[in-house]
């Protein structure tokens, strides 16, 4: 009479094509990056999606290792945050809390949340550089998994 | 001083029972989130399972994606989408696993049908027993050998006058 345990739930999505979306980027982001950015045909990069909300306590712990990744891998990997069910302010007091670099979307309602079939935060979806999704990763990320996930998408 | 009436007793009774009856009638029912949409999306969203607390519906729950759920249902719905395509959504999103499904299955099934198999097998140990008793009531009356019967009826024979 066990519950689901949500890491044993394999995404759907494994294997197939990321759900493309563009949403707008928060606002420390926009010099940098322009006024939308999301999943594309074409970016030619892999990258590291991560569903992220400050009112996360696993987000938070997490946070300053993605950042710490992001500064030595950025020009082979994007790692992409996105916002969900948070207030904007409570998102840019956490960004500017953790000193984050790597640019992070804003969805409100955690739509493309659903769109990648999402239970929660933190949610990081591993992306290849063909846009196929190779993995996702329920709760929080550590750096043994994080070394993993990268080997088997840089070249 | 008087000594207190029915009506000083009955009085209090009322208002206290009133009082009881309202507040059970005031109560909303439980787990349930305030109707945003119309009922038709709490129907759909019901077979749904709530992917953060997996142990509600779609419908009870108010966890922020569960919300969101039930918004694009009635989003879908407003653009003229059939419930099996509304389904087929989440299912594409999620697997199968999103179906909600009612409690009484596989083990929980046997937990459900346990009492109903206990009954049948005294049923049918009481009307095994009923039988075998009734077969050997018959038996005994049916099994009286030819000797007996013989000497029975001669002992039912008037005794013979003694000169």
């Amino acid at each position: 009479m066990q519950r689901p345990n949500p890491n044993e739930l394999k995404s759907v999505l494994k294997g197939k094509p990321a759900p493309t979306f563009s949403l707008p980027l928060l606002e420390p982001y926009r010099a940098q990056y322009g006024a939308e950015m999301g999943i594309k045909q074409g970016l030619n990069k892999p990258v590291f999606l991560n569903i992220w909300a400050s009112w996360c306590v696993p987000c938070r712990t997490e946070a300053p290792l993605l950042e710490r990744y992001h500064q030595r891998y950025k020009d082979q990997v994007l790692f992409l945050g996105v916002n969900v069910q948070d207030k904007e302010s409570e998102a840019l007091k956490f960004i500017q809390q953790y000193g984050l670099s790597f640019p992070s979307v804003y969805d409100e309602r955690g739509r493309i949340g659903i769109e990648y079939g999402y239970y929660g935060v933190p949610e990081t979806f591993i992306i290849d550089r063909n846009g196929i999704v190779l993995d996702r990763h329920t709760g929080e990320l550590g750096e043994a998994q994080l070394q993993d996930y990268l080997r088997k998408v840089l070249p | 001083m008087r000594p207190w009436g029915k009506s000083a007793v009955i009085g209090p009774l009322l208002v206290i029972g009133c009082w009881l009856l309202a507040s059970v009638l005031a109560q909303p029912a439980p787990n349930t989130p305030p109707p945003d949409f119309s009922p038709r999306v709490f129907e759909i969203a019901r077979e749904l399972r709530c992917p953060v607390c997996q142990g509600e519906s779609a419908a009870e729950s108010n966890a922020g994606i569960a919300v969101e759920m039930r918004r694009i249902i009635a989003e879908q719905l407003a653009q003229g989408k059939s419930e099996a395509e509304i389904r087929a959504f989440f299912i594409e999103r999620y697997g199968d696993w999103i179906l909600y499904e009612p409690p009484a299955r596989g083990l929980t099934l046997w937990v459900w049908l346990s009492p109903l198999l206990g009954l049948g097998l005294l049923g049918f140990g009481l009307w095994r027993y009923l039988v075998r008793v009734g077969a050997q009531a018959k038996a005994s009356v049916t099994d009286v050998s030819d000797e007996e019967i013989a000497r029975l009826e001669a002992e039912l024979q008037p005794p013979e006058r003694q000169p």
